[in-house]
């Protein structure tokens, strides 16, 4: 089984104007191809301090991360925020979308930076536009659209370049159970499909449909 | 990077803002456009009405500039035969300028009387009526401005009258004379009366101490080319009377409006530094504002300098819609503000002090391209080190 993800040993330390705080301490996962692992745990255990350290959006202050066997904290800027581009997909709790952009247009931005050409990403971009079920709104900007349909516009931009592992903190956070509901199923999709996800989530529905749930509590992984 | 249709869709989404930014930067824009065009474009004007008739150099008394003082050269008659033994001279045009009375029926009007050779002159041209040809000693050609005051068309009969003598108190000679043709009169200034008369008329009328002087003689040389070897040939023939060619009058003006580069440069610096202001200002707000974003463009993979990039076209986008709207502003302005320096007394109102010239205009707007991307740097350099983790904490879009 490939290791997609392997974190070891993670530590995070946030100085502060009282002193210094620590949010992770000595946490080591790994994910392998194909797994749908939940982060579960109360506010303030780490887990969203987690993901960004597994999407090498910040770095640890000990420890080491690795996608598909590359070291994040070795790698210049440049190469990580390639990785990040390449290899990794993030779906944000609020979504994120560049309000000036079309639905349409999110979801070719990273294939844009790739140097896709247009009309190929086009077609990506309405091929898994299609996929999350919003293909009528291709055109629309995020504020012509619902919260949940924000949400699968930026699901789709996080497949768009085929990414080994998608992140996704608090997905359902900022939605109604309904919508929160479509936006479990599509991850149920995206797992059956192959993609391997890790979701941080208060959502006790994820860890019911998750293929391993990881709970943290003070920093620490405690089950 | 779908960078320049992001960037317009940027500035629309604060339109408020966003025009009165790009009106700042016009309006700077402008300012910039009209230094430069009053920082060399009266020297050329100047340059250009000089040449307009084809008289390449000046002979004026010594120590004076043509028509700068009331001095006047003696003996033309010698001198005129003297410059046209010079095998480079080909033409020696001497005009004698004064003032007179000039009457017609209940009109009376005081005129600068400009006495001309018809057969050579170069201070007029003609716009109706007929010239005046060689033993015309009858004719008087007018300006528009002294037609108006005289109320005279071509054919009307004109008294001159010569200059008062303040020692008897009396007044000088008289002479009738029929309006030939009008003239507009390329050196003078704006709505200056001023009529042409054969030479030995106005030397005539001017009275006893003018016989056989001129204000100032026109020379045309054959060959342009050699105009330096010819002026400094006749300095030293002529030691007695100044010498000057086109391009040494014109350095001379430039001397006396050292000030106006000095203005225009300031003042377009100042421009360049309000552009700075403006677009800096409207930068630092809108990636204060997009931390969000910008942390979500990182995020999802974008590139340090794509993001840079993405502010400094912005910045760009901004300078070139001012620079686009200073333009058309900048030549309202110019146009504007030529009508009045050109009615200041004694400057001739054929001149521009505002011109176009492609090279400096280029210069202007590289410059100002440039100031747009730089103003942009320190805003760019902040949106490209955006901590992620933090701002997608912070902020949301």
């Amino acid at each position: 089984m490939t290791v997609v993800l392997d974190a070891r040993d993670l530590e995070r330390r946030h100085a502060l104007e009282g002193g210094e705080v620590t949010a992770l301490r000595g946490v080591s996962l790994q994910v392998n191809a194909g797994e749908y692992v939940a982060i579960v745990g109360p506010s303030g255990s780490g887990k969203s301090t987690l993901l960004t350290l597994l999407g090498g959006l910040d770095l640890p202050s000990r420890g080491s991360v690795a996608i598909l066997g590359t070291s994040l904290g070795t790698l210049p800027d440049r190469a990580l925020t390639r990785l990040r581009l390449e290899r990794i997909g993030f779906v944000f709790q609020r979504f994120h979308l560049l309000p000036v952009l079309t639905a349409r247009e999110n979801v070719e931005l990273p294939m844009a930076e790739m140097g896709v050409v247009p009309a190929v990403r086009r077609a990506r971009a309405d091929e898994l536009l299609a996929y999350v079920g919003l293909a009528e709104r291709a055109g629309h900007r995020p504020t012509q659209l619902s919260g949940g349909e924000m949400q699968r516009v930026a699901i789709a931009r996080a497949l768009a370049n085929r990414p080994a592992i998608l992140l996704a903190d608090e997905p359902t956070g900022e939605l109604d159970a309904a919508t929160g509901r479509e936006i479990l199923a599509l991850f149920r999709r995206l797992h059956a499909d192959g993609t391997t996800l890790v979701v941080v989530t208060h959502d006790e529905r994820v860890t019911s449909e998750a293929s391993r749930v990881v709970r943290m509590l003070d920093g620490r992984i405690v089950d | 990077m779908m960078t320049w249709a992001w960037a317009v869709r940027d500035l629309l989404r604060h339109p408020t803002r966003s025009a009165l930014s790009l009106l700042g930067v016009a309006v700077a824009a402008a300012l910039l456009l009209d230094m430069v065009m009053l920082s060399g474009g009266i020297e050329r004007s100047f340059g250009e009405l000089l040449r307009s008739r084809g008289y390449q150099l000046r002979i004026s008394p010594l120590g004076t500039l043509p028509f700068d003082t009331e001095a006047t050269l003696g003996e033309v008659t010698v001198l005129t035969a003297a410059l046209r033994r010079d095998a480079a001279v080909v033409e020696v045009a001497p005009v004698l300028g004064t003032t007179m009375q000039g009457l017609h029926g209940a009109a009376t009007a005081s005129l600068v009387t400009y006495g001309i050779t018809p057969t050579s002159q170069g201070i007029y041209s003609l716009e109706s009526g007929d010239d005046l040809v060689a033993m015309d000693s009858l004719g008087i050609l007018l300006g528009a401005p002294a037609a108006a005051r005289l109320g005279a068309v071509v054919g009307d009969t004109i008294v001159m009258r010569g200059r008062l003598d303040p020692q008897v108190a009396n007044a000088g000679a008289e002479r009738r004379l029929v309006v030939r043709g009008m003239v507009r009169f390329l050196y003078d200034a704006r709505d200056q009366p001023s009529v042409a008369v054969p030479l030995a008329v106005a030397q005539r009328l001017a009275g006893s101490e003018f016989t056989d002087r001129a204000s100032v003689l026109m020379v045309r040389a054959a060959d342009a080319g050699e105009l330096t070897l010819v002026t400094a040939r006749l300095r030293t023939a002529h030691p007695d009377v100044a010498v000057n060619s086109i391009d040494d009058l014109v350095a001379q003006f430039r001397l006396r409006l050292t000030y106006f580069r000095q203005l225009s440069l300031i003042l377009g610096s100042i421009s360049l530094v309000v552009t700075v202001l403006l677009v800096g200002t409207l930068l630092a707000i809108t990636v204060n504002e997009r931390s969000g974003e910008i942390a979500t463009l990182r995020a999802i993979g974008v590139a340090r300098e794509h993001v840079a990039a993405q502010v400094l076209v912005q910045g760009l986008l901004l300078t070139i819609l001012g620079g686009a709207g200073g333009l058309v502003l900048g030549l309202g302005t110019a146009r504007w503000l030529d009508a009045i320096l050109t009615s200041f007394p004694g400057l001739p109102a054929a001149i521009s002090f505002f011109v176009a010239e492609p090279a400096p205009l280029a210069i202007a707007a590289a410059t100002l391209l440039v100031t747009g991307v730089l103003a942009g740097l320190p805003s760019a350099w902040r949106a490209a080190s955006t901590p992620i983790a933090t701002a997608l904490r912070s902020d949301a879009p």
